[in-house]
């Protein structure tokens, strides 16, 4: 304990000291972690994508708006009238004819901006590829935009979760601890906050306060606090159930015996000791956020002011609106009528979702093996 | 105790949490502005708007030539909203405990839709939709409880084998992907599978794959006369039952009943696969605390054959526990309809969010109308799995 008071130094010089024990518990962790082999691979991936979120702040692509392509309707020959030649270019080059790619009038278009794309084959090397943007047409780059979405999306999951967090165990703790009518308030309210389904709760938070915020950054600000209402309460009731036991541990009794009081012992005895657990949820939540801004967008809701803000969630859903599959599923069923071919722009979709479902699997191995090394009971 | 005591004490107990929740919705409500809130309360008017004041003749004393809106002043009376929070409060607390949750826009997502529903009451219109919601959820729950159970006893049984690590990965993976890409996937998949014509449909023969997959119920133009029938009018209200499957099946109307209940599996797989990756693991622990326990060990010694060990003794045993964790994982497990729902475009109370959110004037009695429905059903969830804990295990309303 750093508080101790100053006793003269009795051990001899030759006995090696312990490390604090709280460090010996965390060496403790690691070595049961590392045995762990889904852990450790949720690991390297989670080291992945905090490497990627390190490169975005160097990528060289704007960060809150990502560069978007025209789909014009060229004049090259085609087989019918009814299949005008739509190609991609960024403004001001010459768009590049060869790769252009046969769609049905009006119909959105997919472009893979590589030489070897064709529209048979099974499409070009994913990382060139656009993403469209089902109401007017626009495309951007999809790797661009998972680059730069590594700031957005991991600054926003970050932010819920370290506050929601933060409220949680504040409450928390306070509730196991005194008990009596503070427990019985707070647990109540956690009560009626978890009996709402979290995604209504987000849905209608953003939905009363969205209209009126248009600045980007307050409307990030909004996101992050209309999450956070949803999730404190999952930490509270974390931290409340660990505080009961942790109140009745002997060391407190001591706390106590020896004169210290209610903050101190909550700050240097309690706090420490039931908060591992939380760490394991909050570790499982930061994938979370992600998947659940993915879902309000793709429901149809603006969550983000930019149609090509570069975040993962907002990607992926526009990537797989309904609008958007029917239309490729009707596009391709009347090319191949009129005996044309038809790519399914899979990696459209694949990609994002690939990175939603790695961050979001990495994080959950991670917290499994972290419960499972803090949890002697789970150890094998 | 006996159980109808207890199940008349769990439903009391649950009213003030319903009445926390309206209170979270009604600091939600209040911080809109008034004339949105008159808007989606009394609903919309078919010639005056809800403005403030009103253009008037010069005639009439008033600044700059306008007058209180009568139908606004009227409006803020009926509502309370002159009135302080506590009032506002307990009248708004008082209209949603009777019914009365607003009403539907007239220009906004949902009218874009179906456009009967405009101006109608909230409440009315989620009575249409409700009964599919619940199909689909029974049929959900139904498919939940076939996969979480056997995959979770088999991993108990064969702990830490293979059999257990793809548990795992299952279970984690299911959480990982979100419901709507696998929705999407599936429903592509299946739609690619189908081909080009309709293959479950006798009167739709021509139509695309893409409309037997997607969407409650066939098309319009897949029906002989070219309308609906008349139990299922205008496309969303069905008669007797409500229930457009039991409807369809009472009419004799065996197609009708079949494919529409075929629409329903598939969202219904996506909804039981990121349901299980929660559940999966509290049945596999329960049932491992189940299999440590002395009458187990009992049962296996006077030598009962293993698969009778599991099934019967530590099987029944350990559903207490996988009964409690559903009830508390339908919170999330309803809160994807909206997802689902929009993926597969059935017509549920989770579409009507997904639409009352689409365009920007938002539709606010359906957002909030349709929220307190949810947690309604939470609550009713959460009582029935309390009465049935309690049926199942007698210690739990003795002690």
């Amino acid at each position: 304990m750093a508080d101790e008071p100053a006793l003269p130094e009795k051990r001899p010089a030759r006995v090696r000291r312990r490390p604090s024990p709280r460090i010996d518990q965390f060496r403790r962790t690691w070595y049961f972690f590392r045995r762990n082999t889904l852990a450790m691979v949720g690991l390297g991936i989670l080291v992945f994508f905090v490497c990627l979120f390190v490169v975005s702040f160097f990528y060289p692509a704007s960060s809150t708006e990502l560069t978007t392509y025209q789909a014009t309707n060229g004049s090259a020959p085609s087989p019918t009238a009814l299949y005008p030649e739509v190609c991609t270019y960024q403004s001001g080059e010459v768009p590049p004819a060869p790769n252009c790619y046969l769609t049905p009038d009006g119909m959105p278009s997919v472009i893979g901006p590589t030489d070897t794309f064709h529209p048979a084959g099974l499409g070009p090397l994913p990382f060139g590829s656009l993403t469209l943007n089902p109401p007017g047409q626009i495309f951007y780059d999809t790797f661009d935009g998972l680059v730069k979405g590594a700031q957005w999306s991991m600054t926003i999951s970050v932010g819920v979760v370290a506050s929601g967090a933060f409220i949680g165990i504040m409450l928390g703790v306070v509730a196991g601890y005194y008990g009596g009518i503070v427990d019985e308030v707070i647990m109540r309210v956690t009560d009626i906050f978890l009996s709402i389904p979290g995604l209504l709760l987000v849905i209608i938070t953003l939905a009363v306060f969205a209209p009126s915020i248009t600045s980007l950054w307050t409307r990030v600000g909004l996101v992050i606090a209309a999450f956070v209402v949803v999730w404190w309460p999952t930490y509270a009731r974390i931290v409340r159930s660990q505080v009961l036991v942790v109140r009745e541990a002997r060391y407190v009794e001591a706390a106590k015996a020896s004169g210290a009081k209610g903050g101190r012992i909550l700050r240097k005895h309690i706090l420490p000791n039931s908060i591992y657990p939380v760490f394991v949820q909050m570790s499982l939540d930061v994938g979370t956020v992600p998947l659940l801004i993915a879902a309000i967008v793709f429901i149809g809701f603006q969550v983000f002011p930019k149609l090509n803000f570069p975040e993962w969630g907002t990607i992926t859903a526009f990537s797989v609106q309904g609008a958007v599959l029917a239309s490729f599923i009707t596009a391709c069923q009347s090319a191949s009528a009129l005996g044309g071919g038809c790519t399914f722009p899979w990696w459209q979709f694949f990609f994002p979702g690939l990175t939603l479902f790695l961050f979001a699997i990495s994080v959950s191995f991670f917290a499994d093996g972290l419960r499972d090394a803090l949890d002697p009971r789970l150890r094998r | 105790m006996r159980l109808w005591i207890y199940v008349v004490r769990r439903i009391l107990l649950v009213i003030p949490v319903v009445i926390g929740v309206m209170t979270i919705t009604f600091a939600l409500v209040s911080a809109l502005p008034v004339e949105q809130r008159l808007v989606s309360y009394l609903g919309p008017t078919p010639r005056l708007s809800y403005n403030p004041t009103v253009p008037c003749s010069k005639l009439v004393q008033g600044e700059n030539g306008t007058c209180p809106n009568p139908v606004y002043v009227n409006g803020v009376n009926r509502l309370g909203l002159n009135k302080p929070i506590p009032v506002q409060w307990a009248i708004y607390i008082g209209n949603s405990f009777t019914g009365n949750w607003g009403y539907v826009g007239n220009k906004t997502g949902v009218t874009q839709s179906i456009p009967i529903a405009a101006g109608q009451p909230v409440i009315k219109v989620l009575g249409w939709f409700l009964p599919y919601t619940l199909e689909l959820a029974a049929l959900s729950l139904l498919l939940i409880l076939i996969i979480a159970l056997p995959i979770g006893n088999l991993s108990a049984v064969n702990r830490n084998r293979p059999i257990d690590q793809a548990a795992r990965v299952l279970s984690f993976s299911g959480y990982a992907l979100p419901a709507f890409l696998l929705g999407s996937v599936l429903l592509m998949v299946f739609v690619l599978l189908l081909g080009g014509s309709s293959g479950l449909s006798p009167f739709c023969k021509g139509q695309s794959s893409y409309t037997d997959l997607y969407g409650s119920w066939p098309p319009v133009q897949c029906w002989p006369g070219g309308v609906y029938p008349s139990w299922l009018t205008a496309g969303q209200i069905s008669s007797p039952t409500g229930f457009p499957t039991i409807d369809a099946a009472l009419h004799g109307n065996w197609w009708f009943a079949a494919d529409t209940l075929i629409r329903m599996i598939i969202p219904a797989f996506v909804i039981a696969y990121g349901t299980v990756a929660l559940l999966l693991r509290f049945v596999r622990n329960s049932m491992l605390e189940v299999l440590n326990l002395d009458f187990v060990r009992t049962a296996r010694a006077k030598g009962l054959p293993e698969k009778a060990v599991v099934k019967k003794h530590a099987g029944r045993n350990s559903l207490n526990v996988t009964i409690t964790v559903l009830g508390l994982t339908f919170a999330g497990f309803i809160g994807g309809f909206p997802i689902i729902e929009s993926v597969f475009n059935l017509s549920g109370v989770g579409r009507m969010i997904a639409y009352s959110v689409t365009l920007t004037p938002y539709d606010f009695g359906m957002i909030f109308g349709s929220t307190i429905l949810f947690t309604l059903l939470v609550v009713a969830a959460n009582i029935i799995v309390d009465v049935l804990y309690a049926f199942l295990d007698p210690r739990v309303r003795l002690g």
